[in-house]
């Protein structure tokens, strides 16, 4: 039982960190907490089903076809939105709001077209499953595992080992600054879009293949459960997203195996206030020291 | 253009103050049309919930996604106690501000520790912790069905049961919160709040102990907001936690951003565009929801720091009524 | 001589490795013009913001008319009578001109939370009262503009003018000015020297850091010098002038 729920809440969380990557990416270069992240995951997930049920693509074709739309449009919701509200407003907070529109455009939107219901999601290869001990592991689960921790791996990468990344950090710390060293801060930014939200379009995908179900209401929880994976690690820290994302996973796994499903989307919250409280910056966050 | 107006309206203050009372309390008869004043009614609990949460959003500047809590936290006092312990109105709308003022505090606790987006954050925790509490403590709350049968308000034997009543009622309430946040604002207090949201570390070498303000806003913030908690439950009769959800704040976070952070008026407008909104799209049906998030990006757009962000009448009046009084005086400040 | 108004005894402070003020003794009497002096990164703002409350010392005592303060906060400190500038101007910019200087009255008048909502008498009595102080420091301070701008739409000299009148208005015995004439052309600079020793002469006390030798070696009375940390020299200009650690200090070692 218990390594059981450990297992499968490693997997879970391997998404979470995924989408919390994402989100950390973005969040790290703009400081912008961005509410249609989640809408994007969900979104891969549709266009998917589209193209594999609808218009009879083949399937690696359909998922890869899906996840450049869905950061193409990510990138474009910078570009032709979010970049022209930044150039009149300082606010951070207007940027949001837009977010939020956008996030309830798209959300709605997709209802509207495939309904409100929970759709079944093609899984076309099922690859059995194995025994480690008494703990049953699917294979997917553990591809779904793998696939989070390689793309992880790979947006650290780029990150820190890149000159894009170089740039991304660069804005990061100080954006005039970057653009008078030559940083192109626009291409940069629009980049950060394109590669967090193929994060949360891939992790979207493999939580729906690992569900064999999508449905319209996955992008609240997860959303919530991004924020808090990303603060519990230390926002900005590749690393710590990841983290915070596999600890929340196992937290509501525990605490649905053992206390109640009823309390699991809560859990990861109050874990998240506590950790705060003592470790303003999250687990691995660095302090910020006020300059006077 | 909007200079212009804005000038004039600064003002001639007083009269424009009168004027949009006068249509206020004419509005219901006016429009007998019932349904007119129902939308009017939640406008007017919306106006409060957006007033209250630009007390700690536009004025102290801590973005906060927890205000759907207050509201729920106040309904559910207010609900509880009339259903159950069979407390009168005004006591069961006393209680939820008191009840909110708590969990204000609370919130505000964290406050002191984190700043920014992390803070921003931690207050969307706190409201899906609320909700998740509301929903799943049946025994007290009623679970996902909420709590019916809440009676109708009622002050010393004379009954709300009209629309129109409700609608007095409200604005009642409404210009209640109008009147205290301005006077707030507009003191040593007040003061105190702005100092410490444009720049704490000059606030707190002026003498200011910002935690303190942190805290002031949150509490009466949240206490307003758990009046209108009072206000909707007996007003709807029944609540369930699908009101008090993370959409609920975002929803009142949107009306402040469009109205414009740190201005009242603003947000009173803001309340009222979006919840017009939704009715005016009903027809488009299914559609109503894209249209409405499309159109949010689009007023965002259009006008990044809302309707009336950056605009402090009282600012425009006296350096309109100074420069009349000292006309030698005029263009020394080159913005 | 009397009690010092003001007196650090071995004021240390350190950020991790790094001593960025060490082991400091300094006195200031009533009604002198202090300057303290040194290169860049000698810790001189660092030390002002021991004095000042930002940050806890290290090691060491602050006193303030032999009241202990060491470890007190900011607000608290500006409360018992001692307030600054900063280095790097910092305005409310969502305030006019009127209103930063009546911020600095804070700590000087009372009015709580009741009676703001129901605008009792000591409401009013305060709000008046903050006006009050906050023209008389506007003229003292020139600021004679139309004072319903906003603070952060004044010109740079002017904006540290007003950061001025805002210290006092918060009514100190001790002014500390963090670099008063940064960024000042010399007519203003001028001005600011004539100005400071105006306001000495109404019986502030001023502690101050800069850079302008001409300024500081014209108006104080005596000057402290720091270096990396460590206080190197102190006495009246004159001596401070002819201070071959000083010289050393700022020219580097002679060959």
């Amino acid at each position: 039982m218990f390594f059981q729920q450990l297992f499968n809440g490693i997997t879970i969380g391997a998404t979470y960190s995924l989408v919390a990557v994402g989100f950390s990416i973005v969040y790290s270069v703009l400081e912008l907490v961005n509410f249609a992240h989640g809408s994007f995951y969900v979104m891969a997930g549709y266009l998917v089903i589209t193209m594999y049920s609808f218009m009879v693509l083949p399937y690696p074709i359909a998922l890869l076809a899906a996840l450049i739309i869905t950061s193409a449009l990510g990138a474009s919701m910078n570009q032709f939105l979010l970049e022209p509200i930044r150039k009149k407003t300082s606010s951070g907070e207007s940027v949001m709001t837009a977010t939020l529109g956008v996030s309830t455009f798209i959300l709605n939107l997709v209802m509207v077209l495939y309904g409100s219901e929970t759709k079944p999601f093609p899984n076309p290869v099922d690859f059995g499953k194995f025994y480690v001990g008494s703990v049953i592991m699917k294979w997917n689960q553990v591809i779904i595992a793998a696939a989070a921790v390689i793309m992880i791996i790979v947006m650290s990468i780029i990150i820190y080992k890149t000159k894009i990344g170089s740039g991304m950090r660069a804005i990061a710390q100080d954006v005039s600054a970057a653009k008078l060293m030559g940083v192109n801060t626009e291409l940069v930014i629009t980049f950060s879009f394109f590669t967090g939200i193929l994060c949360a379009a891939i992790a979207g995908l493999l939580v729906a293949m690992y569900y064999g179900s999508i449905d319209t209401t996955m992008y609240l929880g997860v959303s919530m459960k991004t924020f808090a994976a990303a603060l519990l690690g230390g926002i900005g820290s590749l690393p710590g997203a990841a983290l915070g994302g596999v600890i929340i996973g196992v937290l509501e796994a525990f605490v649905a195996g053992y206390i109640s499903a009823d309390w699991k989307d809560c859990i990861s919250f109050v874990v998240l206030i506590l950790v705060l409280l003592f470790r303003p910056s999250g687990l691995f966050g660095h302090k910020e020291i006020k300059k006077v | 253009m909007f200079h212009k107006i804005t000038t004039a309206w600064a003002l001639h203050g007083k009269p424009v103050t009168i004027a949009t009372l006068v249509v206020l309390v004419a509005f219901p008869f006016l429009f007998s049309n019932q349904y007119f004043v129902t939308v009017a009614i939640l406008g007017g609990v919306f106006a409060i919930l957006a007033m209250s949460l630009n007390l700690i959003s536009g004025f102290m500047g801590i973005t906060s996604l927890g205000h759907a809590a207050f509201f729920g936290v106040g309904a559910y006092t207010a609900a509880l106690l009339s259903t159950r312990c069979g407390w009168p109105f005004l006591l069961t709308l006393l209680a939820a501000c008191v009840v909110s003022l708590i969990f204000g505090f609370l919130l505000g606790l964290p406050t002191l520790r984190l700043s920014g987006r992390y803070l921003t954050i931690v207050t969307l925790a706190f409201c899906e912790i609320i909700r998740t509490v509301e929903t799943n403590w049946r025994s007290l709350t009623g679970g996902a069905t909420g709590i019916t049968g809440i009676p109708e308000a009622e002050i010393f034997g004379y009954v709300f049961d009209s629309p129109r009543k409700l609608y007095f009622l409200i604005l009642v309430l409404c210009v209640l919160t109008y009147v205290l946040i301005a006077r707030l604002m507009n003191s040593r207090l007040g003061r105190g709040i702005t100092a410490v949201r444009d720049d704490y570390i000059a606030a707190q070498a002026m003498g200011i102990k910002d935690s303190r303000y942190k805290i002031m806003a949150f509490v009466i913030s949240a206490a307003l907001a758990g009046m209108a908690g009072g206000f909707y439950a007996h007003y709807m009769s029944f609540i369930s936690p699908l009101s008090f959800s993370f959409d609920q704040s975002t929803l009142i976070l949107s009306m402040i951003i469009i109205g414009g952070l740190g201005n009242l008026t603003g947000s009173v407008i803001g309340a009222l565009l979006l919840t017009i909104l939704p009715e005016v799209l009903r027809p488009l049906m299914v559609w109503r929801q894209v249209i409405y998030g499309a159109l949010l990006v689009v007023v965002i757009l259009g006008k990044p720091s809302g309707l009336l962000g950056n605009v402090n009448l009282k600012h425009i009046r006296q350096r309109e009524l100074f420069r009349r009084q000292s006309p030698s005086a005029e263009g020394e400040v080159k913005p | 001589m009397s009690t010092p108004i003001l007196r650090t005894e071995k004021v240390t402070q350190r950020f991790g490795g790094l001593v960025a003020v060490n082991a400091v003794d300094m006195h200031v009497e009533q009604g002198e013009i202090i300057g303290i002096i040194g290169p860049n990164g000698a810790g001189k703002t660092t030390l002002f913001n021991c004095i000042t409350g930002q940050y806890t010392p290290t090691e060491g005592k602050i006193y303030f008319h032999d009241k202990d303060i060491t470890g007190m906060t900011p607000f608290q400190i500006t409360g018992l009578g001692m307030c600054r500038t900063f280095q790097n101007i910092k305005l409310f910019p969502h305030m006019t001109i009127m209103e930063n200087v009546m911020v600095g009255s804070h700590t000087r008048i009372k009015a709580n939370l009741f009676d703001v909502l129901f605008h009792t008498k000591s409401h009013n009595t305060a709000e008046k009262e903050a006006e009050e102080r906050a023209k008389r420091a506007l003229e003292l301070t020139g600021l004679s503009d139309n004072p319903y701008y906003y603070g952060t739409d004044l010109p740079y000299g002017k904006q540290r003018r007003l950061e001025i009148a805002r210290a006092i208005a918060s009514d100190p015995e001790v002014l500390m000015f963090d670099e008063p004439a940064a960024g000042m052309n010399e007519g203003e600079t001028a001005d600011l020297t004539e100005f400071i020793r105006e306001i000495r002469d109404l019986g502030y006390t001023i502690l101050l850091i800069e850079h302008d030798m001409r300024l500081v070696m014209n108006i104080c009375d005596r000057i402290y010098v720091l270096d990396h940390g460590t206080l190197i020299a102190s006495g009246k200009p004159e001596e401070i002038k002819q201070n071959p650690l000083v010289i050393e200090a700022y020219l580097g070692k002679k060959v």
